[in-house]
């Protein structure tokens, strides 16, 4: 990994810390959980932005910095690039990932027979782990000056879909 | 000799300024390069307009010479995250190679210090040891 110079660590550890870490602050009772992944991330991706960007020709417009998201941010937080980018040119990007890896290990208890399957229960659980990657995201594009929202839809594990809205400067 | 070296934040507000001038100069030193270092970001902004020289080049995060003063000169770098660093030189002509160097080193020791978790993004930088590298790494020239 060209982004990474030896600076790696176990992808076992960091799955159990990103499962820990939901975990953890879903048992508090006195901080909403979805607030405390989410600046946690935040902040993460906003430090990871500076570290890989450091190396690199400067970014312009936020189009390049999309595809530096999809391209080396990417293969640097999750081992691989995006697979399929696509736009509406009116500041909408969505980037589709085959096999999100963070989520490659989650998986929900077969429903006993008999028991009508519900809306999809994997997409309801993946829910509270894609808000640390999509505040990461969020982080780095905010870092490199493009004000954006991020929202992911896993309704087909492993495949996720992440969407991202560029707020208008005006 | 490079006798200030300063960090600017993406609105512009100071992270960090520290003078590397002989005893005797106290805070008031300080104050003199608050001013130079403000006055280089014009010239850096300056220097973001302008158009690449080459269509297609990539452009560089070294911005080099900014402008003169009586008895300084100043240099400038700027990251992707448009935070900016700045140098100031007393009188001698440095080659661009080794200021490159000194830049990416400048730059690499403060990715260090904001990956810090104790840190908020957009605030001065306090940390002793951010101090500690900075002082090696300007002084080792």
């Amino acid at each position: 990994m060209s982004l990474v110079k030896g600076r790696t660590c176990s992808e076992s550890c960091m799955e159990l810390l990103s499962l820990e870490l939901v975990h953890y602050y879903a048992r508090q009772n006195n901080i909403p959980a979805p607030a405390a992944v989410e600046a946690i991330g935040f902040r993460v991706g906003r430090q990871l932005a500076e570290r890989y960007t450091a190396n690199r020709a400067r970014l312009g417009e936020p189009l390049e910095v999309i595809k530096f998201i999809c391209k080396e941010f990417w293969a640097a937080a999750f081992r691989k690039q995006v697979d399929n980018l696509r736009t509406n040119h009116r500041g909408t990007f969505v980037l589709k990932d085959a096999a999100f890896r963070w989520l490659s290990k989650l998986s929900v208890d077969p429903l006993p027979p008999g028991v009508p399957a519900g809306p999809s229960p994997v997409a309801e659980l993946a829910r509270d782990y894609l808000i640390l990657p999509c505040a990461l995201i969020r982080g780095a594009l905010v870092h490199l000056g493009v004000e954006a929202t991020v929202t992911a839809d896993a309704s087909n594990l492993p495949a996720c879909d992440f969407t991202i809205n560029i707020k208008s400067r005006n | 000799m490079i006798v200030c070296a300063a960090v600017i934040g993406q609105q512009n507000n100071p992270l960090y300024l520290e003078t590397f001038q002989q005893a005797g100069t106290g805070s008031e030193g300080a104050l003199r390069f608050h001013y130079i270092v403000h006055c280089s970001l014009d010239a850096v902004e300056e220097k973001l307009l302008q158009p690449q020289k080459t269509p297609g080049e990539p452009s560089d995060a070294y911005l080099g010479f900014l402008y003169p003063t009586e008895d300084f000169k100043v240099y400038g770098y700027v990251s992707n995250t448009k935070m900016k660093f700045i140098l100031v030189l007393d009188d001698m002509a440095p080659k661009d190679e080794e200021m490159r160097l000194i830049f990416k080193r400048f730059h690499a020791a403060f990715i260090d210090a904001i990956s810090n978790p104790f840190y908020t993004v957009n605030t001065p930088i306090t940390s002793p040891s951010f101090d500690a590298s900075i002082r090696t790494i300007m002084t080792t020239v």
